[in-house]
């Protein structure tokens, strides 16, 4: 008897053990250069989608080869009007984490937030064609644009949608700072949040009526490092189970307890030349520039194989024609074109860049030791980026080393290369203004057609290829490491992290 | 003496105007504004947009007026609100003073404990090779920067031996004093290695300059033991530039260690401070110094009073 009791006693203590161990996962999300610490609102965040799509939900989503859009909190779509009307058919059933019913007006709300210039949203810019945005039911929602826009889908990726319910009280200019962010914000997405510690992490917990299907972990930490050193030693000893890794940082992994993921990164680094600059004004010297240097080189040697040389802009394979130059190395007629266009070999030029990882500083002092061999002298500025910025804004420097977040849809490029949006409009900070380049991105964003977009978008390749308004180098890997100890763990490089189906809900802890 | 602290008192109010002016002034110069380090590079906002944001962050008003604005409501308590999250600047200061005073404040007793310990060892057993390693160990311990004694501890305690956790203020979702401890005692024990090393040499040459002296003499000839001579005769006066040190570091207490802190993710106000001039947010920037200066300026008033304490030969004119 006495026995039997303190069998069951025995039970009912471990169960009670195991039942409040609950499943934690602990990543840097926010490491590197697609996070936005500290940063929670998603209409102005150009970054740390990663994270905020773990409790916030988008209309559509891309798969992790980012090849296919398909519908999150939509069901189906249909395109109708020459491309300038989508209505949108959004999933039954959905709940925000508070309990009310997901319905159209969110979407409506979320969409005239993003166009209300008191909201600062970085959005504005994509949805500024909306003319009207209808509700016919609960359940539809029909767009109405003034041009065709071939990208809204897209930009639609990184859109999360906002509870009107909750904040339709606030004024949008207070909602850019606002608390509510970081103190309660509601979502729709696989978790919740629970809490934040300023400057340390934040916590989600599972939300159980997620419309997929309740998450396998109980809860999602992501911790801040300001030092991403810090990041790669919690990684090791196994505070952490995932975190953004440099390709320096995984050459120190070894064993099996945390896994290498390699992906592309999307992001096309180049030389950016002030357009308007009369010292790098004949095509001639660019063209010099990129034939002095030893591109394969130093995607062997510094990049250990893991970047891909490339041309033009697009890093999407599907918009890069065959045929185009490929501006071999080749130094003698480098210092023929630069004899011929008259270069002044005395002259050095400044290159400014915002990147202060080891890895650009090799790269940049090579491209030094490589243009100074056909008689270019540059010297590499490293700043930060609010000096970047501000003096790209004006017209007081010659070159940049930057790089250029694409994206599937090479829509995404044309605020940096259309004229209509150098600075202060935008974000074309090496004011390019080719008349034609313009033309080649209003018809890709305007054109229906898949066809007739290829086309465009290759043409768009062709030509700056051709006028080298940049001179494109390479694109290379990213790199991430998580832990053996998870499964189902999907991530994948992307520019600003996000916007493609990481299935949270099925993340486990072995 | 009471003269003397109410001059120093009046002294320090046009000493805080001419600094909170010299770093704002500064801060002019410095390339890149609020709006600048808010935008990422690749991020695109309207000119109406920008507009909306200058206006509303009140970089639309001259420089004198931003100024006299700022100082208007400083003085008034108001230290104005955070760029970056609209937060008011006190409460961020506020929220990172505890984790800053635990971890400044056990490194730096810690550093001073046991440097002055060690100092007095070595003046003592001075020449021997107690004191030649001590003195070694004070070299390497000053020479070392702090940002690589910190990485390197952390792969060797942490990491290799994993006798502590990686950094961090608490494990998410436990938060308690143990847990709290258990964070702390790297990066403080780290931190101290300067303090030890610092203080050490000063103790060292102060207490060997005192105990040739003349009274010092006496005191053992008169058969008061050893230790009671170093206790209460050598050490009273050979503190008296130890204090003279401390003093100069307690800022220290509420200003932080940039580096340590970024190292370990220890949310201090030194990286608090080192964010805010990232992204030029003036008014962190500014509340910040402020606060800073008026620390700095109350503690080397409390060092020199503290110094005519200790030694009666000091008279305040």
């Amino acid at each position: 008897m006495l026995k039997r009791s303190l069998l069951a006693l025995t039970f009912a203590l471990c169960t009670l053990g195991s039942a409040s161990a609950d499943k934690v996962i602990t990543g840097a999300f926010d490491q590197g250069p697609g996070g936005a610490p500290g940063q929670f609102n998603p209409l102005t965040n150009t970054a740390g989608f990663t994270w905020l799509n773990k409790y916030y939900s988008t209309l559509v989503l891309y798969d992790p080869a980012f090849k296919k859009i398909s519908g999150d909190l939509t069901s189906s779509w249909t395109v109708a009007d020459g491309g300038k009307k989508y209505t949108f058919v959004l999933r039954n059933g959905v709940k925000w984490h508070d309990g009310e019913a997901f319905t159209s007006a969110d979407v409506k709300f979320s969409l005239d937030l993003a166009n209300n210039p008191d909201s600062g949203s970085a959005f504005a810019s994509k949805f500024g064609n909306i003319t009207k945005i209808q509700t016919p039911s609960a359940r539809t929602v029909v767009i109405t644009l003034s041009k065709p826009n071939a990208a809204l889908l897209d930009a639609l990726t990184n859109f999360m949608i906002l509870p009107q319910h909750a904040l339709s009280k606030i004024a949008p200019k207070d909602l850019r700072n606002g608390a509510w962010w970081r103190t309660n914000p509601i979502g729709t997405g696989p978790f919740k949040w629970n809490k934040l510690v300023p400057d340390q992490y934040v916590e989600l917990v599972a939300n159980p009526d997620y419309f997929r299907g309740k998450p396998k972990i109980d809860r999602l930490v992501n911790r801040y490092f300001k030092e991403q050193a810090a990041a790669v030693v919690a990684l090791k000893s196994g505070d952490l189970d995932f975190s953004y890794l440099s390709l320096d940082d995984t050459k120190t992994f070894s064993g099996n307890a945390v896994k290498i993921i390699s992906g592309p990164s999307q992001v096309a680094n180049y030389l950016g030349f002030n357009n308007t600059s009369p010292l790098l004004k004949d095509v001639r010297v660019r063209q010099a520039i990129l034939q002095a240097i030893d591109r394969d080189t130093i995607v062997k040697q510094l990049y250990g194989g893991g970047a891909e040389v490339a041309n033009c802009p697009v890093t999407n394979s599907k918009y890069v024609p065959k045929g185009i130059n490929a501006y071999a190395y080749n130094q003698e007629q480098a210092r023929q074109l630069l004899k011929a266009a008259g270069w002044d070999n005395s002259r050095t030029v400044e290159v400014l860049t915002y990147y202060s990882d080891q890895l650009s500083k090799d790269v940049l002092v090579t491209i030094q030791q490589m243009l100074g061999q056909v008689g270019i002298k540059i010297a590499p500025r490293f700043v930060d980026v609010p000096t970047y910025n501000q003096t790209t804004g004006g017209n007081d420097f010659t070159m940049v080393y930057a790089g250029i977040g694409n994206g599937p849809d090479p829509d995404t490029l044309y605020p940096s290369l259309h004229s209509d949006f150098i600075p202060p409009n935008g974000t074309n900070r090496m004011k390019v203004n080719i008349s034609a380049l313009n033309k080649l991105f209003e018809q890709g964003q305007e054109t229906t057609s898949t066809s007739a977009r290829t086309k465009a978008y290759q043409e768009m390749c062709s030509l700056t290829n051709k006028q080298l308004p940049w001179d494109v180098l390479w694109s290379a890997k990213r790199f991430g490491g998580v832990s053996n100890k998870l499964s189902n763990f999907i991530w994948t490089p992307a520019p600003a992290g996000g916007r493609y189906d990481d299935k949270a809900y099925l993340w486990d802890t072995k | 003496m009471g003269l003397y602290t109410l001059r120093r008192l009046l002294v320090s109010i046009p000493l805080l105007l001419v600094i909170s002016a010299v770093v704002f002034t500064l801060l002019q110069f410095t390339p890149g504004d609020p709006l600048d380090a808010y935008i990422p590079p690749d991020q695109v906002l309207s000119a109406q947009q920008r507009e909306i944001l200058k206006i509303d962050l009140g970089l639309d008003q001259s420089k004198p007026v931003q100024y006299f604005k700022w100082l208007g409501r400083a003085v008034q308590g108001d230290l104005g609100y955070r760029i970056k999250n609209g937060q008011p600047v006190l409460a961020e200061l506020g929220r990172r003073l505890p984790p800053t005073l635990l971890l400044m404040g056990l490194g730096m007793t810690v550093g001073v404990v046991l440097g002055i310990f060690f100092g007095i060892i070595a003046a003592v057993k001075r020449y021997t090779l107690l004191d030649n390693t001590l003195t070694f160990l004070a070299f390497l311990g000053i020479s070392t920067p702090a940002f690589l004694a910190g990485l390197l501890g952390m792969y060797v305690f942490a990491l290799k031996l994993g006798w502590f956790p990686a950094g961090g203020y608490q494990t998410p979702g436990q938060g308690g004093v143990l847990d709290i401890l258990r964070h702390l005692i790297l990066p403080a024990i780290i931190l101290s290695v300067t303090y030890i090393a610092i203080l050490m040499r000063y103790t060292r040459s102060s207490v060997l300059e005192v105990l040739f002296q003349d009274y010092v003499r006496t005191a053992s000839a008169k058969g008061v033991r050893s230790y009671r001579v170093i206790a209460k005769h050598v050490l009273r006066n050979a503190l008296i530039p130890v204090v003279t040190v401390i003093g100069a570091n307690i800022a220290n207490l509420i200003g932080g260690a940039v580096f340590l802190e970024s190292i370990f993710s220890w949310p201090g106000t030194g990286q608090l401070y080192l964010d805010a001039i990232d992204s030029r947010d003036y008014p962190m920037i500014m509340g910040t110094t402020l606060i800073l200066a008026i620390i700095i300026l109350l503690a080397n008033l409390i060092t020199d009073l503290l110094y005519g304490l200790i030694d009666p030969r000091i008279r305040f004119s």
